[in-house]
């Protein structure tokens, strides 16, 4: 749940731009904004700021925003946005649309919970991230399905390495850097250089095997059994 | 890894491990539907050459397929090396295309990895990566043994002289060494370097690959001018050009104008070119040289003469 991920990680997002979300909008005049203190309020597009900037633009812009529903945990909560719905469920009648300022399983939660009316994505979700400090987000992870950090120091070459190759580095490493550009690391050399301070450079002296990206492929889902 | 068959008799093959000194040159497939260039560069080229490599969509840039482009090399009488990037297709095509390249006659091929698309003309194109230049060299290899990937038989089964490329000027160096290992491990049986100017990194690289006993055949890019070199610096991934020979190629053809500057600076970088040719040819383990004249096809015969590789034993 997105509450217990907010420190270590969360899903990177950044809104679009203002002409993009007026052109969702477009034909809808009464809408409620949606919010959350999860990864929405982390990565600066739903929080309580963002959710009070939006209300004023789309203002500006000759909407009517009915209010704000700001979640306490995360909007992928369903147990919790449920609740804030019935508080809500008079206002939410009344609204055209619905704008999400929140991450693409956050809209779709909010379609599924509310067929009749239409959730409007207002950000981009870009990545699997760790936050080293505000306004900085590094992806980290692809959920390919199959981690391999065990072997790696801990470093993730399938979300860090421009190829995502399993026996680099590319021919492109060059004093430390990726030859996409010269601000990215090489996480082969971050790895070379993690696994010769642990004492594991063997790890990297055998073929890694083609990888099982059917593992990668949605739709996936988890059912737990209970036990 | 077990080849039923073994590796087949190139003229490559042949040449490498005659232990001649070996040329190989690159051929640049058009960047558009007229077949014609292919033949008329090959010919241009072949009598200079043991080979002719065709390049894979460097840089993500669309150019005609290699494995037609291949086709045609033969057509002009030349033996090719087929690149494949493993940048745009999965294992399905790089099995697929496999068997259609040997069913075509090719039968030197050349695994790289594939330049990021950042640095070409199609940056929003989906990488795709599937494998690496190491699994498609593994993938090739375990083809020979008569099965696919799934283990089921082939109806006919390939067999290919194996290559691969290796970049001394890259990091970290114990790493590419490895990576070396892994790739002859594969099935790798000769390695093209990338473009070598100083030549001491090679040097100290060739040291370190020596007990892996494969055949390396050292990159050449000679250089148009100045600007070209600049430009290779900051957007050919994995190449050095000392600030020296930047130099040389600035002051070259002093008070010349027009075409004979031109003339002047492009004999210039041929003669850098002609300088490092003898320097790699000193280098122990060296097996050859590979030019890669991106566009300029008609450097190939001037150097090859000017190295004094010319003509070619037949």
């Amino acid at each position: 749940m997105c509450t217990l991920l907010v420190n270590a990680t969360m899903i990177a997002m950044e809104l679009k731009s203002p002409e993009e979300i007026l052109k969702m909008l477009e034909g809808y005049r009464k809408i409620v904004l949606f919010g959350d203190s999860g990864c929405a309020q982390m990565c600066d597009v739903g929080g309580i700021l963002q959710l009070e900037d939006m209300e004023d633009f789309l203002r500006q812009n000759g909407k009517e925003v009915l209010g704000r529903i700001f979640v306490e945990g995360g909007i992928c909560d369903t147990n919790n946005i449920r609740q804030e719905l019935i508080k809500n469920q008079e206002m939410l009648e009344r609204a055209d649309a619905f704008l999400i300022q929140a991450c693409g399983v956050a809209t779709q939660t909010l379609t599924e919970l509310m067929p009749e009316k239409e959730s409007f994505p207002a950000a981009n979700s870009k990545f699997l991230g760790s936050m080293p400090e505000r306004f900085v987000h590094e992806e980290r992870c692809i959920m390919c399905g199959d981690c391999i950090l065990d072997l790696t120091g801990g470093i993730c070459p399938i979300a860090r390495c421009a190829k995502g190759i399993l026996n680099g580095p590319c021919g492109g490493s060059m004093d430390g850097k990726c030859e996409r550009d010269p601000d990215t690391d090489c996480v082969w050399q971050l790895i070379y250089d993690r696994l010769k301070a642990l004492g594991k450079l063997d790890n990297l002296r055998s073929i890694w095997k083609v990888k099982d990206w059917s593992l990668a492929r949605g739709p996936r889902e988890i059912i737990k059994q209970e036990t | 890894m077990k080849h039923s068959q073994g590796f087949p008799e190139t003229a490559l093959k042949r040449m490498l491990e005659s232990g001649r000194f070996t040329v190989t040159g690159e051929v640049g497939p058009p960047h558009g539907a007229d077949h014609s260039l292919v033949l008329d560069r090959t010919n241009l080229v072949k009598d200079y050459c043991d080979a002719i490599n065709i390049t894979d969509n460097v840089r993500g840039i669309p150019t005609m397929s290699s494995m037609v482009c291949a086709r045609f090399v033969i057509q002009a009488g030349a033996e090719p090396v087929m690149q494949m990037s493993a940048r745009d297709r999965n294992r399905i095509l790089f099995e697929s295309e496999l068997y259609g390249a040997y069913a075509l006659g090719v039968r030197n091929v050349l695994f790289i990895t594939g330049d990021h698309t950042i640095l070409g003309s199609h940056p929003q194109a989906k990488m795709v990566y599937d494998l690496d230049s190491i699994q498609a060299l593994q993938l090739a290899s375990h083809l020979m043994t008569g099965q696919d990937l799934a283990g089921d038989e082939l109806e006919g089964v390939p067999a290919f002289y194996l290559g691969a490329t290796l970049n001394p000027n890259a990091d970290p160096m114990e790493l590419q060494v490895w990576r070396v290992e892994k790739k002859r491990d594969a099935g790798a049986q000769f390695f093209q370097t990338q473009a070598i100017y100083d030549t001491s990194r090679l040097e100290q690289f060739m040291e370190q690959i020596e007990p892996f006993g494969v055949k390396v055949l050292a990159g050449l890019i000679p250089l148009k001018g100045p600007k070209m070199a600049t430009f290779m610096n900051e957007r050919i991934p994995g190449i050095k050009i000392p600030k020296s020979f930047i130099e040389r190629l600035e002051q070259a053809g002093d008070g010349l104008k027009g075409d004979e500057k031109r003339e002047a600076v492009r004999s210039e970088g041929l003669k850098i070119a002609a300088e490092t040719i003898k320097k790699v040819r000193g280098i122990r383990g060296i097996s050859g040289i590979h030019i890669m004249a991106i566009g300029w096809e008609e450097s190939i015969p001037e150097l090859v003469r000017a190295a004094g590789l010319y003509p070619r034993p037949k």
